[in-house]
């Protein structure tokens, strides 16, 4: 019961790999930006998470049963994790902890976390900002070496947060990058703020237009998804992370 | 509570769009999402306490194999009618639509006594 467990259906076979993470959270900025880091860089699926904690159900694409939360890999020694459902508020640490504990035995370079970072004001905000968390000193030099602002305080709230801990824990260098964003409305421009940022952090070259001309479709695709994402984060209190925390410097 | 979400893809080529309310102090501000939607295609009408919005898309949107019915389904319009936390004063609301989502401000009807501290 309660159990997670990663499983993996093609070896992972490079040294040092960096994990891009995108479950679902606020905008589902990092959703969209690694369901499309998937489908332009042309990763296939190398493996899936499974859980009793999930919801009971599979996804079915061109006719194929496939799990929801999904592993993906590609050449560039680049591996992707995605979800097509919320994850459960009971999940998040069963997950985080068996996910961290696969990203140790893999030998995982770098561990980074796409999500967003709510905004009130986003609808006049034409270029979202980018801000970095690192959970070391030497991830957060790695954020600065490559221009990103770092988060200096407040409170962080949901999966990456978790992902952040559980990776520290086990000496797995991990940042998240959080993108300024709508809090209950898919974000493709967000998302496309934050590919651009790690563009920049791990080297990786993306075309962006199509993001971008395709953003009123993802919207509508993503509607569904947003929805439950919404429910599932105002379980964790996602809404303390407009609070300063007692500790404010 | 089970919640049946079908409701909200419906058959009569009408979506009900994301929105969120923020009760603030004074007013209520309602923002909708509104993908595939221009400007002029935007009806609000407000009472004191119900906010009705519809919006006609650009051009209809397709799925081609929809749910486990796996049938074509259209949409051409969003509509949302909200009952609002608080009496409003619709005369006084304002609407912008930027980045594909309207905003809507609601001053509150509020009726203030000054009391005094003894």
């Amino acid at each position: 019961m309660g159990e997670v467990r990663v499983v993996e259906e093609e070896e992972v076979k490079f040294e040092k790999p960096v994990v891009v993470e995108g479950l679902p959270d606020v905008g589902l900025v990092g959703t969209i930006a690694v369901s499309y880091l998937v489908d332009k860089l042309e990763f296939r699926e190398i493996g899936y998470v499974e859980s009793e904690l999930f919801p009971p159900l599979m996804v079915v694409h061109d006719g194929e049963l496939k799990n929801p939360v999904r592993i993906y890999g590609s050449d560039t020694g680049v591996l992707a994790i995605l979800s097509e459902v919320a994850i459960p508020p009971a999940a998040v640490y069963p997950l985080t902890r068996a996910l961290t504990d696969w990203f140790k035995e893999r030998g995982v370079g770098l561990m980074v976390s796409i999500t967003g970072l709510p905004v009130p004001n986003r609808i006049e905000i034409e270029e979202p900002e980018v801000v970095g968390i690192g959970n070391s000193k030497d991830a957060i030099a790695r954020l600065k070496e490559k221009g990103i602002e770092v988060m200096l305080e407040g409170f962080i709230v949901g999966t990456y947060a978790v992902m952040l801990k559980e990776c520290q824990k086990r000496g797995v260098p991990a940042v998240s990058l959080l993108a300024q964003c709508f809090p209950v409305y898919p974000d493709p421009g967000a998302a496309a703020a934050a590919l651009r940022t790690l563009e920049r952090l791990i080297g990786l070259e993306i075309e962006l237009g199509e993001l971008l001309e395709k953003a009123e479709e993802i919207k509508l695709k993503a509607r569904d998804l947003m929805r439950q994402t919404s429910t599932s984060l105002a379980e964790m209190q996602k809404n303390m992370e407009q609070d300063l925390p007692i500790m404010y410097r | 509570m089970l919640e049946w979400d079908i409701r909200t893809w419906r058959h009569d080529g009408c979506l009900e769009p994301l929105y969120d309310i923020e009760n603030r102090e004074n007013e209520i501000i309602v923002t909708i999402d509104l993908p595939y939607v221009s400007k002029d295609n935007i009806k609000v009408y407000a009472t004191e306490d119900i906010l009705e919005v519809t919006a006609e898309m650009r051009s209809a949107v397709s799925w081609e194999r929809w749910g486990s019915i796996q049938r074509r389904i259209t949409f051409s319009r969003f509509r949302k009618q909200i009952r609002l936390p608080e009496k409003v004063n619709p005369d006084e609301a304002s609407a912008t639509f930027r980045n594909g989502v309207l905003r809507i401000t609601l001053p509150k009807v509020r009726r203030q006594v000054s009391i005094k501290v003894e």
